[in-house]
Formats: structure tokens, C-alpha cells, sequence
């Protein structure tokens, strides 16, 4: 949290300013509160929400799917923060902020500890039942941070895994699979993973008494707390992260969900259509 | 294994004497005080600059010229292995401190006594001469800045392969386990501010690569040149002069 609150010397008059401005839905930047900064999706992952910019790729390795699960490849996700985005990341000051980021996108995304309720079917990745399978690194990187990472880290992520082409693997028929097989990735063939269940994040900031959507960091050095919502296509919540030291009216969250879920919806077609766009783009080149 | 070709192709599509295609941007990380991305072929390097500012850490002020920092760190995903660490192993050190100490050279850290220059360089693609990229980006990041300069220092690599020396190496080429010659240079004053090589080379033939390299860093020169006054022009326009 204090990560977060670092550069921001705000002037009592520029937070009355800030504050002012969002009870009367008028922002610093001229936007209303639940509205979103433009959003540059550029293809393998690169996305821009403002002055925020985040890469996330994913990486796949050859490995031995785990014992409990041998239909499935394995899924990890982990983020760090480049200390382009500020001195305060230098060395070890980035651990606590990227533990926190990665954390809140592995309970969203990656599901329960049997794999049920995660973002994509992990058994795309399986080559051989019980011996052989991707592992699946997700990694994203925070390179400019000006608020609102979360979001911005979900949809690099999301793009990331539409853009992965996993390579089809095929094994010779009575090969040994007790030692390391010969698996043969000569076909050059490859499989997309089906990213139309992976929820994108929303997080509302609390300002005095309206929230705002896409906070900028000024905006979240104001914020009394803030929710992450997760929303699926189907509009069902897949993760739910509350931060800041302020207590909320439980009624107050069941509201801030419903507004996330309303806002989550033009987020989610934006984005496809942003990578949609993207991948054509690349596919002319 | 071959370099290159009979034909004097290199793996690439490459001639010897040939630098990859670069592209640099400016001004890329908004919270920055300067900001640079440089990219040599598919190495991509984004780096950033906070200062001059107050020292953080009292102890390590400098009574008479500013304090320079940096740190450089690859991100697990920029090579074709994952690596484990992106930052704090021995490599990241090593370049971190060559890059400080390169980037000192040209900085007039007296014009600043008591404050401290951050440079991080972060990569975001590594195919060969990420040493090279780093600097380059690092000293349009300066620029970008407005920290006052000597003059900008410009990198290249260059290394000796199947007989022919050859400008430029991609990653392919640096792994194949021949000499690898990094030179940064002060174009203006002409004057070697860094010189790095592994592997072995006969004395002649050393002389013959590092002039090499030296030519490469002058075209980079040139070009951090172009890029430099497009953004100037493109800073009077936005103010209307």
C-alpha cells in the first residue's frame, strides 16, 4: 500500500480539488467517474490505460503434468514491476506490490486447488495423460504505473493468452514415457487456448462518497478503499479483492458489484475488439 | 557450424558489416522525468530516468557532483528460456555497474553536488547486444531528461566468426562462443568510453573489430541524432513556436 502513495505530494488544495471534483462527477482529467482512460491493446500484450503500461506473455515449457490432476498442464502466474516505473521499485521494493498484484490475478484467474472455476480449461495443455504436458508461465510486467494496474494487468493477461498458440506435440505410438520422450514439434501445427471464459478485473475506488472506475495514481493516494471485482462473459463474479483500511456497509459492496458488473460489460466487448484487431493486424504482417 | 554462408550471408539475411534495424522512442514512461525505449533488431530495451533529486540514502551523498545509480534487470520472459531471477544475480550486477559507470563518464555530475541520477533499463526482448541497447536508451533517456551531458555515448557490438568479422551480433551469433567486443564511444569527442570483450582474438585482428565497432556506434550516433531533433522539433510544435 505505501508503494502506491510514494510520489504523490498532493497540496490540501489539489485533494480538495480531486475530491471536489469527483462528487460532482468531473474528474481531473475531464472524465466522468465511471469512465475509462482509452485502451491500446497491442497484440502479444502490451496495454495502455493512460499513463499506465503493462506487458504480460506467456511462456510455455515441456514438463510432467501433477500427479492429482494428469489431464491438465499446470498454470502459474506471477507479476513484478519494472523500476522504469519508479525508484521506489528499485531492488527488492517491488516485492511487496508484486505480490499483491500477483496474488489478487492468481485467485481470478487460475482458480480453486482442483482447477475448478479457472479462467481457461487447463486441459488444452495436456499431450500425453498422466506423463506429458505444457506448463504455462503467465508474466506480466508493470512498466509505467499511473494507477489502476490491476485492470490493466487483466487485460494484458487476457490478451497474452488469446495471442499463445500452443504448439500441437506429437508423440511416436509405443514410445517409452518412463524416461524423457521424444516428442516431436516438427508439424509446426498449433492450437489456440479458448480465452472466452477468462474475466477481465474492474476496480473501483471509493472517493469520499462516489466511486470511480480506472483511478490514476493521484486519484488512489485520495481513495478511503477500493474493490477489484473479476467479471466474466456470462457476467458472473470470478474473484473479489477489497483493499484500504476503510470499513464498507456491506451493502455499500453488493452495490459497488452490481456497478463493476454494468461497467465490466463495455470493458470486456472494448478489449476482444481491441485484440481481435491486434491479432488481424499481425496476421496481415 | 556456419555464420556465414559462402555467399557472405550471415543467419539473418545479414551482411558482415551490416547493423540491424533500429527504432527508438522517447518520452514512453509519462511518470519519468525522461524516458527511453531503443531497439536493435529484436532487442528491446526500455529505460528509464528519475532526477536530479534529493539523495535517499544520506550516507552515499557526494559533496561535490550527484550520485549515479542504476539497475538493470531482464524480465523472465525476454529470453527463450524462462530464466528464474530477473534481477540481483550476477549478470544483472555486472551490467548494472557498467552501465553506472559508462553513463558517469559523460554526465556533468558536478554542475549537481548532493543529488542523485536513477537510470533503470529494463528489457523487454533479448536477442544479442543487450548491453549495447541498454546504453543507447539510457543516454536518450538523459536527453529526454535534460541532464546535462559531456556528449551522448553511443554502444555497438561486434565479433570475429567463420574468419569474417562481423557487426552487430544477434543472439545466435554471441552464443556460438566467439569473441564478443561491446565498445561505447563519445561520438563528438571521439573518445572510447567502454571496451569489453570475451573469448580470444590475435592482436590484428582485435584492432580490425573494434574499429568495427566503433563505426557501428558512430551510425548509432547518427541516428539517436535524428531522433533527438524530430523530438525537438515536435516539442516546439506542441508549444506553438
Amino acid at each position: 500500500m505505501s508503494a502506491r502513495v510514494w510520489m504523490v505530494g498532493l497540496s490540501a488544495g489539489e485533494k480538495h480539488f480531486i475530491q471536489g471534483g469527483i462528487a460532482l462527477d468531473l474528474r481531473a482529467d475531464g472524465r466522468k467517474r465511471l469512465t475509462y482512460r482509452p485502451i491500446y491493446a497491442d497484440g502479444s500484450a502490451r496495454v495502455k490505460m493512460g499513463a499506465t503500461e503493462v506487458i504480460a506473455s506467456v511462456k510455455l515449457d515441456l514438463a510432467r503434468p501433477n500427479p492429482s490432476q494428469p489431464g491438465k498442464g499446470k498454470v502459474s502466474l506471477f507479476v513484478s514491476c519494472s523500476a522504469t516505473a519508479g525508484p521506489m521499485f528499485e531492488g527488492r521494493g517491488s516485492e511487496e506490490l508484486s505480490s499483491e498484484l500477483s496474488v489478487a490475478l492468481q485467485r481470478c484467474l487460475l482458480g480453486g486447488k482442483s482447477g475448478a472455476g479457472a479462467a481457461f480449461d487447463p486441459s488444452c495443455l495436456s499431450i500425453v495423460d498422466g506423463k506429458l504436458c505444457w506448463d504455462a508461465y503467465i508474466d506480466g510486467l508493470v512498466v509505467s504505473a499511473d494507477g489502476n494496474l490491476l485492470d490493466a494487468l487483466g487485460a494484458a493477461i487476457k490478451a497474452a493468452l488469446t495471442n499463445t498458440r500452443v504448439p500441437v506435440a506429437n508423440v511416436p505410438a509405443g514410445a517409452s514415457l518412463d524416461e524423457d520422450p521424444d516428442v516431436d514439434l516438427s508439424s509446426q501445427e498449433t492450437r489456440r487456448i479458448d480465452t472466452s471464459g477468462v474475466p477481465v478485473v474492474v476496480t473501483l475506488t471509493k472517493v469520499g462518497r462516489h466511486y470511480i472506475v480506472d483511478a490514476t495514481s493521484e486519484e488512489e493516494s485520495q481513495m478511503s478503499s477500493a474493490v477489484s471485482v473479476s467479471i466474466n462473459k456470462e457476467g458472473r463474479i470470478c474473484g473479489l479483492t477489497k483493499r484500504g483500511g476503510a470499513g464498507l456497509d456491506p451493502s455499500i459492496i453488493i452495490n459497488m458489484i452490481s456497478v463493476a458488473n454494468h461497467v465490466g460489460e463495455p470493458l470486456m466487448s472494448k478489449l476482444d475488439s481491441e485484440i481481435a484487431a491486434a491479432e488481424a493486424d499481425k496476421q496481415d504482417i | 557450424m556456419e555464420y556465414v554462408n559462402p555467399e557472405g550471408i550471415r543467419e539473418d539475411g545479414r551482411r558482415p558489416l551490416e547493423m540491424r534495424h533500429l527504432h527508438a522512442e522517447i518520452g514512453t514512461v509519462a511518470r519519468a522525468d525522461g524516458s527511453a525505449v531503443f531497439e536493435m533488431g529484436n532487442t528491446k530495451v526500455i529505460a528509464a530516468v528519475y532526477g536530479p533529486r534529493e539523495v535517499q540514502n544520506r550516507s552515499q551523498q557526494l559533496n561535490d557532483q550527484a550520485l549515479v545509480r542504476c539497475e538493470y534487470s531482464m524480465p523472465n520472459f525476454s529470453t527463450g528460456d524462462r530464466m528464474r531471477k530477473p534481477k540481483g544475480d550476477r549478470r544483472s550486477t555486472e551490467i548494472s555497474l557498467v552501465i553506472r559507470q559508462t553513463m558517469e563518464a559523460c554526465i556533468l555530475t558536478h554542475l549537481m553536488p548532493r543529488s542523485q541520477i536513477d537510470i533503470f533499463v529494463q528489457v523487454l526482448s533479448a536477442d544479442g547486444g543487450t548491453r549495447s541497447a541498454c546504453i543507447n536508451a539510457a543516454t536518450l533517456a538523459l536527453a529526454d531528461a535534460g541532464i546535462p551531458m559531456r556528449d551522448l555515448v553511443t554502444s555497438c557490438s561486434a565479433g570475429y566468426l567463420n574468419s569474417t568479422p562481423l557487426l552487430d551480433l544477434s543472439y545466435f551469433e554471441d552464443s556460438a562462443g566467439g569473441p564478443d567486443v561491446t565498445v561505447g564511444i563519445l561520438p563528438k569527442l571521439d573518445k572510447v568510453t567502454l571496451l569489453q570483450m570475451d573469448a580470444r582474438l590475435p592482436i590484428d585482428i582485435f584492432e580490425n573489430v573494434v574499429q568495427l565497432a566503433t563505426e557501428g556506434c558512430k551510425a548509432v550516433a547518427n541516428y539517436i541524432h535524428e531522433v533527438l531533433l524530430e523530438n525537438t522539433k515536435q516539442l516546439e510544435y506542441r508549444r506553438g513556436l
